[in-house]
């Protein structure tokens, strides 16, 4: 113990500001980070914010605790990228409030799951997931299919995440449910209308295969089928991808 | 406040004293003290050769100007031209003459079970037989013709996919969208049925094959047994869809459309290439 120190533990204040000070490097290292990340996220074309359909996909995957088992994060290594596609870039994940990136995998990785498979896998696969895939230890979620999809909180939900930085217009959250509805209806001759408000890579289909009513399951099967399909990966450009 | 020497153990105390009980102010032992240091400028250097430190608008980026990104896409690389090397018999091979060979056979069979279990086995079953909505690949019946090219563009561009190659194949609704009379679509069941050998009321299904050649036979054929461009042989004993007179019936009411994903972005020529080939390999066994 040197003699400066012991200076110091005599010394109530000087003492005090010192551990603030000591204490105050470990948040500058967390928190700091976080105010350069207009330049840690990568310009890239085609992402948008979730339509309002997708958007409450994405809330029964999280309702529901799909996270708990899938990670949304292919990883900057060979094996992962081999196996599940392109790595996942910031920007693909910049309008997740909160994002679904991890390193527990239970299941596969998500983030590229869009168009790997076919609605009608996903609806089986749901309903009784072991039925389709022998010896998954998912378990099956076939009330999801019988419950009718609640648009009514979407414009609210769509707001608050508005306030935390999606930009939606007030368009866009005005007509959410109707939205919501129509996208996954593909007798309401909507396509043209919502592509053109949410972007060219909206999928408009009747997705759990039921022409009776919008399911909760409509929803989920809308936002897994587009995870991962908004950025083409073959016309990345080097040098935002690397910068 | 006295710092002593103490005798026994040649160490300083720290000069505290509660009850009469002194602490020995020890050193770090010095290997520790070295490790320290060493591993302290081990980090030095670390964050000089290597990406560390953000600077509000950037960040440092050492001198090696490394990026996991960059190692990532070098280490694809890199394996890939091991792969394209290694598998080079395949790649420039055509299919035609590979599917009966039998060194390319004991090469890739087992590589191509796997990826079949990884990408394929989810809808079609790892014993490729398929399940309800989900063609059976060793049935000898396919939808688009047995060729093996005809084979490598559905997997590679899918059925009724997001792409402008897709194949595409759809049933028609006929009850739904009113496009045949209810008693004709009653009819037109039993003949189906009796197409494969079902049991069927004939008066019934006599009555169902006039409508079948108008109706139907433009892309299931005359004889029901399909003219590969997607409809599937009614005659044999394989149904996609289910072959029972209910589901014959919800078939024709409400029209059916399969989506066969597009793997050409997903998978390698090389790949695509292993599957086509698996998939003739395994009709053998189709009988088991």
């Amino acid at each position: 113990m040197s003699f400066s120190h012991q200076k110091l533990e005599r010394t109530a204040i000087g003492f005090t500001l010192m551990i603030l000070l000591v204490a105050s490097i470990g948040g500058i290292v967390e928190i700091a980070p976080l105010f350069t990340i207009d330049n840690t996220v990568e310009e890239v074309e085609g992402v948008r914010p979730y339509t309002p359909l997708e958007q409450a996909g994405r809330d029964i995957y999280i309702r529901e605790g799909c996270y708990a088992c899938h990670s949304q994060m292919i990883r900057t290594m060979r094996t992962d990228v081999e196996r599940y596609g392109y790595f996942s870039l910031a920007a693909e994940s910049k309008f997740d409030h909160p994002f679904q990136w991890g390193s527990k995998r239970t299941g596969p990785d998500l983030a590229r799951i869009g168009g790997k498979y076919s609605d009608d896998w996903h609806v089986a696969h749901m309903n009784e997931p072991r039925k389709v895939v022998k010896g998954s230890v998912m378990p099956g979620y076939p009330f999801l299919a019988k419950t009718p999809l609640d648009t009514d909180g979407l414009p609210d939900k769509l707001t608050a995440l508005a306030r935390v930085g999606v930009p939606y217009s007030a368009d866009q959250i005005k007509d959410a449910a109707l939205d919501a509805t129509r996208q996954a209806d593909p007798d309401a001759e909507y396509e043209t209308e919502l592509q053109e408000r949410y972007g060219e890579n909206v999928q408009v289909r009747n997705f759990d295969g039921n022409p009776e009513m919008v399911s909760e399951l409509d929803a989920l099967v809308a936002y897994l089928q587009m995870l991962g399909t908004l950025v083409d990966t073959d016309e990345l450009s080097k040098e935002e991808v690397l910068r | 406040m006295q710092i002593e020497h103490d005798e026994v153990s040649g160490q300083k105390t720290t000069g505290h004293e509660w009850d009469g009980i002194k602490e020995l102010d020890t050193p770090v032992p010095k290997w520790a003290k070295w490790a320290y240091i060493i591993t302290s400028l081990v980090a030095l250097g670390g964050w000089i050769l290597y990406p560390a430190i953000p600077l509000g608008s950037d960040f440092t980026r050492g001198l090696f100007g490394t990026t996991s990104r960059a190692n990532v896409l070098e280490a694809v690389k890199e394996a890939e031209v091991v792969r394209e090397k290694d598998e080079a018999d395949l790649i420039d091979g055509d299919l035609y003459d590979l599917v009966d060979d039998p060194t390319i056979r004991a090469k890739y069979e087992s590589a191509a079970r796997v990826l079949f279990t990884d990408n394929c086995a989810a809808c079609h079953g790892r014993d490729l037989k398929g399940q309800t909505g989900f063609p059976n690949l060793v049935d000898d019946s396919w939808l688009f013709g047995d060729d093996l090219d005809e084979i490598e563009w559905t997997i590679r561009y899918g059925i009724n996919a997001n792409n402008d190659d897709t194949r595409y194949s759809e049933m028609p609704a006929f009850g739904r969208d009113e496009m045949l009379e209810q008693a004709d679509i009653k009819n037109v069941a039993e003949y189906v049925l009796s197409l494969s050998g079902a049991e069927h009321d004939a008066t019934l299904a006599k009555a169902g094959s006039e409508v079948f050649e108008n109706e139907c036979s433009a892309c299931h054929g005359e004889t029901g047994e399909g003219v590969g461009i997607g409809a599937p042989n009614l005659t044999d004993s394989f149904w996609i869809y289910g072959g029972t007179r209910k589901d014959i019936l919800e078939t024709l009411e409400n029209g059916r459309a399969g989506h066969m994903p597009s793997w050409d972005k997903r998978l390698k020529d090389a790949d695509i290439k292993k599957l086509v080939l698996y998939l003739n390999w395994s009709k053998d066994n189709g009988e088991d």
